[in-house]
């Protein structure tokens, strides 16, 4: 709570206890303090808001809202209620109401710099721009101080960012912020750096890079000093847009000879050079190049400058920095590009890397530097540049292996980064199996030798050989991949257990195994590892998807839940947390910091992943609890879930995966595309369309379930929308259309690589027949809803139509549920195999059958109706007819048949239990392994098969608890 | 080769190579932890980047104390280089732009929390030039079962102490609640 100042009130002295009360969490005293001091002092409102406080805090959400509200009313301008006021309603996510709230104290203190400033924040909470510009000026108006005046500004380039018609930013809110700026220059006001800083920013966005220029070189621009080179780089950015190359080349230049290693400046030089040459550019007779000082407009001019930066790094007693160096590579790249003959001064590529390797071999990055120029080395010199890069490690004698070792860590990161390269040139992948295997074992080798170096390492620390490991896996997962053969991928798991019992904290060793685990189709083992990973905020978005997109699908319910929450939980958080620090960003005049505030909360907001754990999230609470705990209306209600509504934003989705959070040494020919990320994130929309239209088709059967047709054409007379049964129709036809769609994407057949992004579930959901046999479900509610409306008297050819779809939908579930039969775990001749698709299929299985269910739900509570009013018709009749309408027998039927999948199912599921709970993996002929791999091996089995028996547990019992509700389907 | 600039917001979608080994912290870092460095110190909050995007570490930092006690300063909250991109002076090279930025704000000294037990870290740091101020006891609270730890609170002097008077080590060890 507020510090308090004036101890003098006597009000302060009275309300303390309440605020300490407060303060320590002892929210039932606050409330009963100020009771008790309200009994005395009737017109204390501080404490009206206090005890409000409380009560939200103890959950009265409602009570506190209407005793804020009466405080409220009375516009209230002492200190601390406004204070209190705004602490309650920022609680309650009400922030809308402190504007309100301040906005009537201005009124009534209009001298009040306090109460105008508040009231400017309160609008900054609310991103009201226009109004911020508004009390900004007024706030300078009653006080001149710069801030005020500049806060209204940078309102009004808000407004033109958040304008949805550029031609208005263009014309008016950026040329009276600019006027406004203007007029304090003139009168010579401009104090601070945050006020050039931001003029800079208006002069950028309107485009008027000349007069920006200006600014930046003339005295205004001395003020900016906070940030390193913040001159410079703005010049060389203005120097871009102008295209004014010969400036872009002399202070690129001249940056380069004060730090010959930052990088960000040899594009420029190196580009300026280019457009200098196209334009056939030469210096004036006489005096400067230009007005940063000389140019270099030729190749060679150029060339000779780097060369001379790598002579001065080459001649320097210190560490060499590797700039200049690299920016050799770079210059090389670009002349080739161009097909500039000069390229061959720079001598030839592999001598070059040749030397880089001699100087930065030994460090981590080496191959980072060198794999984005290996293209320069035509294909018949890569076996040629591997040999010579091999002669310069220094390597021990030969070994019984036949392996010779290194001696100390350089020699060890050289050798790593030579098998980093040969994977990189793709010499590992045009191995045989045989020569697969031989380079695995010579990997596995010096992983194990390596070891020896990192003895005294922290618990926290890597090994130095951890990356020998990582590749060693990376081989075996090619030849599972090429050959198929499982016993690769056991073996890849066992290598990566063992790295990771040397080096806990490896997080691309968990990465690895969690994706591994996956693809076997085993969740369990994934949750540990990555909890291990300990993910922090951003990367719940960034790589939580590892987790969501596998948890449900192979049948862990729970950890699925708890992944979902993880991502949610930080989502929500974001949008609280953001405000404050825009808040805070124009307190200290950070204003180019607010719009990319904005922007990060934009990007999360409209994060595929945040869609995807919305929706996936409330599916699961459908599919685990609808009808079993509560019923499917409540729900659909609980979790205010609306048929109408759809609340992801298609247009404008945000695809925050971290596709390359997999360390990966692959060719390029191998590697993720910028189009393998297009299609990947195509299909996670379809499927993400899909699940979401399935989850608000749910919610409109929810809604049906308790409206009588009375009630139903009331709500449609009253307000003209509200007609279920067209929203139900609607819905589905999307949902069929949708269907289309994903079929012809799905028969592209899209192949990622290994490491990059997973597949949805799509292509199976689509193969397993379960999203056509839901949307057949759905099609039947529409029907009974025809059947409610036309009653059973009139309708023997649709109650037909009813029977047959009733019938033609449990011979897709039987369908559904053969394709889940197989063995998921045997043992073949001493070998373990999986077939994690079958239990893929059996969560299908078990989505599609509740929505059966809920289906038929639906059809009891619309048929029990109107078999009770047939059976008073035949009363009243007499009539001797007994036989049950067409419709109600196949409904019996159906149910009949749904009990029937449920036990076959369940049998199932039993039967599999036993079989994998039988097997012996202990008497697996793992005895050509040496000991300690086999025991990493088993253990990586072990891991599989407990996580399937949890698997077809949660399945089980789920599905014994849809069994249970089939009772309540009697009519 | 590295590209020194300003951190962005957009740079929190890309940590995930970075090892999360800070030299310095006891903090439950979140969003709104590096939202609140962004708004306050831009300037003293800069990422190392790699020719081909990745990034290569980061410094955070900001001013602080009073100019009157002669304390104002700069302060190192996180210095971080990913495994891939050490040994190669990355560390050395941030730290001198954060006291080129202390030095510009008129800053007396430049100060750092370390582990006691980080000996890398407190190396590193002597070989930059800073000396061990004082100990603040049990500094980094406990986490998995271990103890707290103690804290050295190492500095440097900038140009602007001409006498070095800020960096002469305390007698005693101090608690954390004793530091501003």
């Amino acid at each position: 709570m507020a510090a308090r100042g004036h101890v003098q009130d006597p009000n302060d002295r009275r309300l303390r206890p309440i605020y300490d009360y407060l303060d320590n969490g002892n929210n039932k005293m606050a409330i009963q303090q100020a009771d008790k001091l309200l009994k005395k002092h009737k017109d204390l409102h501080c404490a009206k808001v206090l005890k409000a406080i409380g009560l939200q805090r103890t959950g009265k959400q409602d009570e506190a809202f209407t005793l804020a509200q009466e405080v409220a009313t009375l516009e209230p301008t002492d200190d601390n209620s406004l204070q209190a006021l705004t602490i309650l309603y920022r609680e309650m996510h009400r922030p809308e109401l402190v504007t309100k709230l301040y906005e009537a104290a201005v009124k009534k203190v209009p001298l009040s710099e306090e109460y105008h400033s508040h009231l400017f924040m309160a609008y900054a909470r609310v991103g009201e721009y226009k109004k911020m510009q508004q009390a900004g000026m007024a706030l300078y108006k009653i006080v001149p101080k710069n801030p005020y005046y500049f806060w209204s500004v940078m309102s009004l380039v808000m407004q033109a960012i958040s304008a949805q018609d550029e031609k208005l930013a263009q014309t008016m809110f950026l040329p009276l912020a600019e006027r406004m700026v203007e007029k304090m220059v003139k009168e010579e006001k401009i104090e601070a750096e945050a006020e050039v800083q931001l003029y800079y920013m208006i002069l950028e966005r309107l485009g008027k890079c000349v007069e920006a220029l200006e600014v930046i070189r003339g005295p205004l621009g001395e003020k900016l000093t906070s940030e390193l080179q913040s001159r410079e780089s703005k010049c060389m950015m203005l120097y871009q847009r102008l295209q004014r190359w010969p400036e872009c080349n002399a202070l690129a230049h001249k940056l380069l000879l004060k730090n010959p290693d930052d990088w960000q400046f040899y594009p420029s030089y190196f580009d300026s050079l280019f457009h200098l040459i196209d334009q056939s550019w030469s210096p004036p007779e006489d005096g400067e190049h230009c007005s940063e000082g000389s140019v270099h407009h030729t190749v060679a001019e150029v060339v000779r400058f780097v060369e001379d930066r790598i002579k001065g790094e080459d001649g320097k007693d210190s560490r060499s920095l590797r700039g200049p160096y690299l920016a050799r590579l770079e210059l090389m790249h670009r002349l080739r590009e161009r097909g500039c003959p000069e390229e061959s001064l720079l001598g030839d590529p592999l001598e070059l890397m040749v030397q880089f390797f001699g100087k930065f071999g030994d460090k981590p990055c080496c191959i980072t530097d060198l794999k984005i120029y290996l293209h320069l080395l035509p294909p018949d010199q890569h076996v040629q540049f591997i040999n010579r890069l091999s002669e310069a490690v220094p390597l021990g004698e030969q070994g019984d292996e036949g392996f010779a070792f290194p001696d100390d860590t350089k020699a060890l990161q050289r050798h790593l980064c030579v098998c980093q390269l040969s994977r990189a040139l793709g010499l590992h992948h045009s191995l045989d199996a045989d020569g697969k295997l031989q380079l695995i074992s010579e990997l596995k080798a010096h992983y194990r030798h390596g070891l020896k170096f990192g003895k005294t390492a922290l618990k926290t620390e890597l090994q130095f050989s951890d990356m020998y490991c990582l590749m060693a896996a990376h081989v075996y997962v090619d030849l599972w991949k090429e050959t198929g053969d499982e016993n690769m991928v056991w073996q890849g798991l066992g290598v990566l257990q063992e790295g990771l019992s040397h080096s806990a904290s490896n997080a691309q060793f968990k990465l690895l195994l969690l994706l591994l685990y996956c693809h076997l189709g085993a969740f369990e083992p994934v949750v540990d590892l990555y909890s291990s990973l300990d993910a922090k905020h951003v990367q719940h978005d960034t790589i939580g998807f590892l987790l969501t997109r596998y948890a449900e699908s192979l049948g862990q319910f729970a950890a699925a839940s708890q992944s979902c929450n993880f991502s949610l939980r930080f989502f929500h958080s974001n949008q609280k947390d953001t405000s404050e620090y825009i808040i805070q960003a124009y307190k200290y005049g950070a204003f180019e910091k607010i719009p990319e505030f904005i922007a990060l909360r934009n990007r999360l907001n409209q994060s595929l992943h945040f869609a995807q754990v919305r929706t996936e999230r409330m599916l699961l609470d459908l599919f685990l609890e609808a009808d079993i705990v509560l019923s499917l209306d409540e729900s659909v209600k609980a979790m205010s879930l609306s048929a109408e509504e759809d609340d992801i934003l298609w247009d404008n989705m945000r695809d925050n995966r971290d596709l390359t959070v997999f360390t990966c040494w692959d060719p390029k020919d191998r590697q993720l595309t910028e189009e393998h990320r297009r299609q990947s994130l195509e299909e996670e929309t379809v499927w993400l369309r899909i699940r979401s239209l399935t989850l608000r088709l749910l919610a409109s059967l929810a809604s049906q379930g308790h409206t009588t047709p009375q009630q139903n054409s009331q709500i449609s007379n009253e307000n003209g929308v509200g007609d279920k049964t067209s929203i139900l129709g609607s819905l589905l036809a999307q949902l069929n259309q949708t269907l289309q769609t994903a079929a012809e994407s799905a028969e592209k057949r899209i192949q990622y690589p290994f490491l990059g992004p997973p597949s949805t579930r799509l292509a199976s959901a689509l193969s397993s027949g379960s999203c056509q046999c839901q949307a057949a479900a759905f099609q039947l509610s529409v029907h009974l809803q025809e059947l409610e409306s036309v009653g059973l008297d009139e309708s023997s050819e649709l109650q037909n139509q009813i029977c047959n779809s009733f019938k033609s939908l449990v011979v897709q579930l039987q369908e559904i549920l053969n394709k889940c039969k197989g063995d998921l775990l045997e043992m073949k001749e001493g070998k373990l195999k999986t077939e994690p698709s079958l239990l893929e299929n059996l969560i299908f299985f078990v989505e599609t059958m509740c929505i059966a269910l809920w289906m038929a739900s639906n059809c009891a509570k619309i048929l029990r109706p109107l078999k009770t009013s047939l059976q008073k018709k035949k009363k009243k009749k007499k009539d001797a007819n007994t036989a049950l309408p067409v419709v109600v027998c196949g409904f019996q039927e159906l149910t009949g048949s749904l009990q029937d999948l449920l036990t076959q199912s369940v049998e199932f599921i039993k039967e599999q239990e036993t079989s994998i709970t039988a097997l012996k993996l202990a008497s697996l002929s793992l005895e050509e392994f040496p000991q300690d791999e086999a025991s990493f091996m088993k253990a990586a089995m072990d891991k599989v098969q407990s996580s399937y028996l949890r698997s077809l547990q949660e399945v089980g019992d789920l599905l014994k608890k849809r069994a249970e509700t089939i009772k309540s389907l009697k009519i | 080769m590295t590209t020194l600039r300003p951190f962005t917001c957009d740079d929190l979608f890309k940590f995930n190579n970075m090892s999360v080994v800070f030299f310095d912290f006891n903090l439950q870092y979140g969003i709104p932890f590096y939202l609140q460095y962004l708004a306050h110190w831009p300037e003293y909050f800069i990422v190392a980047e790699a020719p081909g995007g990745e990034l290569m570490g980061y410094i955070m930092g900001k001013a602080e104390g009073s100019v009157a006690r002669e304390e104002w300063h700069g302060h190192v909250t996180a210095l971080s280089v990913a495994p891939e991109f050490r040994r190669l002076g990355l560390a050395a090279k941030l730290m001198e732009m954060l006291e080129e930025i202390s030095e510009r704000k008129g800053g007396f000294f430049v100060d750092l929390f370390v582990r006691v037990s980080n000996q890398v870290a407190v190396n590193m740091y002597k070989r930059l030039g800073y000396s061990v101020y004082r100990t603040v006891i049990e500094y980094y609270s406990a986490s998995n079962g271990e103890p707290d730890e103690d804290a050295y609170d190492m500095r440097k002097a900038l140009s602007r102490d001409t006498e070095k008077k800020s960096i002469i080590p305390l007698p005693h060890p101090v608690r954390p609640e004793d530091i501003e």
